[in-house]
C-alpha cells in the first residue's frame, strides 16, 4: 500500500518561500498581537529566505533597500532599536528601544548586508546597561519607577538578547557578565535544565536553549557544571519531533529550542534526526509555512523555526537534500550572514 | 452586508475625544510586514499616539488603553502608559485587579498580563495574599500547566515571604492543595515543581533526614502508581544529586520494574524502609520501565561496574527505548570505554 503516502512529507520549498514573500507583504488581522515586534516578524520571514538561498533570487535590490530604509527607522535616537512604527514619535519615554526587537534588527539588517555604519554603538551600549536588573536580568524596555527593570518578563530571554548583542558587537561593557551568568546559573531546576528565572519550578525548552547559549557566549567555554544532566533532559524531550516540557505535546519550534541547545553542546549526532525531520516535514502546511504541529495554520514564528531546525540537523545529510544554508545556532542566523556580520563590525569599528 | 463592521462608532464621532486631533501611523514608503490592522485598533492606536505624544494622563486616556490591550494583550508600550497613568490618577488598584480577573481568563500567555498584575499586587500590598493565591489556584484549574501562571504563583509566595506574610499554615495549605493537583493528575510536571519548591527550594523548608526521608518516599510511592511517570522519577533523581546521595541503597525498590514479567523479583533485605512495588506488578504495566534500566545502569556505574552498566544502556539502546538509540549508545561507549 504506497498510495497513502502523504504529499508533505516532501520539502516544499517553493511554498516555503512564497509564504514568507506574502507574510513580507502583509499580514492577517490575527497578526495585530504582533504589531509591537513587528522587527521580530519581519526577521523570521527575511531570515527563512536567506536559510532557503532565496534572498537575492526572489526579492528586488530596491526592495531590500526599502526594508533596510525601514529598519533603520526604528533606531530610537539614545539608541537600540524600536518593535515597529506603531508611535510615529520620537519621544524616547513613550517609544522606547525593545531589547529583542534589537537582537532581530540587527540580525536583518546583516543579512540584507547592510552597511551598518549608522548603527549607533555607543547608545546600544547604553540601552543595554539601561535595561540591567541588579540580579543580573534584563528588562525588555529601559526600567523606570513605573515599570522596573526586574519583573514577570525579565528572564534568560532577555539575557539571551543582551547577550548574543553584545557578541555581535564584540563588546560586553554594556552588561554585567558576572551578574548575568549567576542569574542564568541559578534558573537550573531540580530536572536539571533551565527555567525561565531562577527558583521557577520548571525547566523548558525555550529558556533552556537561551541559558545554554547565553552562557556558551559569555563563559566561552561548553564545559559549565552539570552539563550532563541538561543533555539527558533536552534528548529526552524528543519524542519524534520535540515537546517544551515532560507531558506535553511535540511542536516544531522545540525541535529548534532543544536541537538547538544539544547542539551548542555538542551531540547533534545523538537526536534520532529522521523521527524529527519527519515530524517538522509533517507540519507544513499545504500552501507553504509550518504550523507548530500537523494540521495547524502556519505562522512566521513557527515556521521560521521548523527551518531552522531542519538546517541545523538536516542541512548536512546527503539524502535529505533540503538545500538550506548552514545556520549559526548560536545567533540563529545562517553562518555566512554571522561571519559577513562580524567583518563588518570590525570595518565600522576600525572606521570610528 | 455591512452591518457588523459599520457598527463601530469612530472615536472622532464621540464627544469625548473631539478636542484630539489623532496621529496615524508613520509606516514610511517600505513598510516591512505591514498588519492588516482593523478599524478599531487603528483607530485606537491613532489616538493613543495622540495622547502618548502629550502625555494626557485622564480617565479618558485609561479607557483607551483598555480599548487598545482588549486587541492586542501584547502591546507593552501601552500597558507601560496605563499602569503610569492609574499610578498618577491615583486610581483604586483593587478595582483594576477585578478588571484583570476577567482579562487574565481571556489572556493567560500574555506576558504582559501577568506583569501588570504583579506591579499591581506589589502595590496594593495586602497583608494576607490568601485571596490572591485562591484566584490563582482557580485559575490553574482549566489550565494546569500554564506556565506563566505557575510562575506567577512562585513569585506571589517569594515576594510575601519577604514581607513576612506567609505563615506556617500558608505553606503547609499550600503543600495540601498542591497534593490535591498530584491527585487530580500525577504526571502534571509544573505540580512536581511546585511541591520541589515547597519542600525542598523554599526558604525555611525541612531538609533534615526524616523530611528527606518523607520525600524520597513519596516519590516512590508515585512510581509504584504511574510506573511511566517521567516527572516522578525525575523527581526522584533530582533528590539524589540535590542531597548527593546515592542510587544503589534504593534500587530494591526499582529493579522490579527492569525485569520482564517471568523473571523473579528480588527479595529487598529486612532493614529495607521505602515503599515497595506490589508483587506482582500489575498486568497492565509494559515492562522493563525505561527509567528504571536507567536508574539501575546509572547505580552500576555509581559502583564501578562499568561492563555491567554498559549492557542496561546497551539494551536501552537496542530494545527499550530506540527513540534515543544514539544517547544510549553514547552512554554505554562512555562505560566500557573508561
Amino acid at each position: 500500500m504506497t498510495d497513502t503516502a502523504p504529499a508533505q512529507h516532501t520539502f516544499k520549498r517553493n511554498g516555503h518561500i512564497n509564504y514568507f514573500l506574502r507574510c513580507l507583504k502583509a499580514l492577517p488581522t490575527a497578526a495585530q498581537s504582533s504589531d509591537s515586534n513587528r522587527i521580530t516578524a519581519a526577521f523570521f520571514c527575511i531570515s527563512a529566505l536567506d536559510l532557503l538561498g532565496a534572498l537575492y533570487d526572489k526579492t528586488s535590490e530596491e526592495q531590500r533597500t526599502g526594508w533596510i530604509d525601514w529598519i533603520w527607522s526604528l533606531q530610537a535616537p539614545i539608541g537600540g532599536f524600536r518593535g515597529s512604527t506603531y508611535m510615529t514619535t520620537n519621544n524616547d519615554r513613550t517609544s522606547p528601544a525593545h531589547l529583542p526587537s534589537t537582537y532581530t534588527a540587527l540580525l536583518t539588517l546583516a543579512i540584507l548586508r547592510a552597511p551598518l555604519d549608522q548603527l549607533n554603538i555607543p547608545g546600544l551600549i547604553s540601552f543595554l546597561k539601561s535595561c540591567q536588573a541588579e540580579d543580573g536580568s534584563f528588562s525588555p524596555i529601559p526600567g523606570d519607577n513605573v515599570y522596573p527593570n526586574e519583573g514577570f518578563q525579565s528572564d534568560v530571554r532577555m539575557v539571551y538578547c543582551a547577550s548574543v548583542i553584545s557578541d555581535i558587537i564584540a563588546d560586553v561593557s554594556g552588561i554585567n557578565m558576572d551578574r548575568s551568568k549567576v542569574f542564568v546559573h541559578s534558573c537550573k531546576t531540580w530536572e536539571g535544565a533551565y527555567a525561565s528565572r531562577p527558583g521557577l519550578i520548571e525547566a523548558q525548552g525555550g529558556t533552556t536553549y537561551c541559558s545554554i547559549a547565553t552562557l556558551s557566549v559569555l563563559e566561552k567555554s561548553k564545559s559549565f557544571i552539570g552539563v550532563k544532566e541538561t543533555l539527558r533532559w533536552l534528548i529526552s524531550r524528543q519524542i519524534g519531533g520535540f515537546q517544551g516540557r515532560p507531558g506535553k505535546l511535540q511542536d516544531v519550534c522545540y525541535s529548534f529550542w532543544c536541537g538547538g541547545a544539544i547542539s551548542i553542546l555538542g551531540y547533534t549526532n545523538l537526536i534520532d534526526r529522521d523521527a524529527d525531520k519527519s515530524f517538522l516535514l509533517s507540519a507544513q502546511f499545504p500552501l507553504g509555512g509550518f504550523g507548530k504541529e500537523p494540521e495547524d495554520y502556519p505562522d512566521p514564528f513557527h515556521s521560521y523555526l521548523a527551518l531552522a531546525a531542519l538546517s541545523l540537523n538536516h542541512s548536512n545529510s546527503k539524502e535529505a537534500g533540503l538545500g538550506l544554508k548552514d545556520l549559526n545556532v548560536m545567533w540563529n542566523v545562517s553562518e555566512d550572514s554571522a561571519r559577513w556580520l562580524k567583518q563588518e563590525i570590525n570595518r565600522i569599528k576600525r572606521s570610528q | 452586508m455591512a452591518a457588523a463592521t459599520s457598527s463601530y462608532i469612530p472615536l472622532a464621532q464621540r464627544n469625548l475625544w473631539t478636542d484630539i486631533q489623532p496621529i496615524p501611523q508613520d509606516d514610511g514608503p517600505n513598510p516591512v510586514v505591514p498588519i492588516m490592522y482593523s478599524e478599531e485598533y487603528r483607530d485606537a492606536m491613532d489616538y493613543f499616539r495622540a495622547v502618548a505624544a502629550a502625555e494626557e494622563r485622564s480617565e479618558r486616556a485609561l479607557e483607551l488603553t483598555e480599548t487598545v490591550i482588549r486587541l492586542n494583550p501584547a502591546h507593552y508600550t501601552v500597558w507601560q502608559y496605563r499602569m503610569a497613568t492609574l499610578l498618577e490618577l491615583k486610581k483604586d488598584l483593587k478595582e483594576e485587579l477585578q478588571l484583570m480577573n476577567e482579562f487574565a481568563v481571556q489572556n493567560l500567555k500574555s506576558y504582559q498580563v501577568w506583569h501588570h498584575r504583579l506591579l499591581l499586587l506589589t502595590h496594593i500590598s495586602p497583608k494576607d495574599p490568601s485571596s490572591e493565591v485562591e484566584y490563582i489556584h482557580q485559575s490553574l484549574l482549566p489550565d494546569p500547566k500554564n506556565y506563566h501562571t505557575w510562575a506567577y504563583l512562585h513569585w506571589l509566595y517569594s515576594h510575601f515571604y519577604t514581607l513576612g506574610r506567609i505563615s506556617e499554615k500558608h505553606w503547609q495549605d499550600e503543600t495540601q492543595w498542591c497534593e490535591e493537583m498530584l491527585g487530580m493528575d500525577g504526571r502534571n510536571n509544573s505540580a512536581w515543581g511546585w511541591r520541589w519548591y515547597l519542600r525542598v527550594a523554599r526558604p525555611e523548608a525541612q531538609n533534615g533526614k526524616d523530611a528527606l526521608k518523607h520525600e524520597l518516599s513519596y516519590a516512590l510511592k508515585a512510581i509504584h502508581l504511574i510506573p511511566h511517570n517521567v516527572s516522578a522519577w525525575n523527581y526522584l533523581r533530582g533528590l539524589l544529586r540535590h542531597f548527593k546521595l546515592p542510587l544503589s541503597p534504593l534500587l530494591p525498590a526499582i529493579l522490579p520494574y527492569t525485569i520482564r514479567p517471568s523473571a523473579t523479583v528480588p527479595e529487598p533485605s529486612g532493614d529495607f524502609d521505602f515503599p515497595l512495588p506490589s508483587s506482582p506488578l500489575p498486568d497492565d504495566t509494559p515492562l522493563p520501565v525505561p527509567f528504571a534500566l536507567e536508574y539501575f545502569g546509572d547505580a552500576l556505574l555509581e559502583q564501578n561496574q562499568n561492563m555491567e552498566a554498559g549492557e542496561v544502556f546497551g539494551q536501552l539502546s537496542t530494545q527499550y527505548d530506540k527513540m534515543r538509540a544514539g544517547y544510549w549508545e553514547f552512554r554505554r561507549r562512555d562505560c566500557v570505554e573508561e
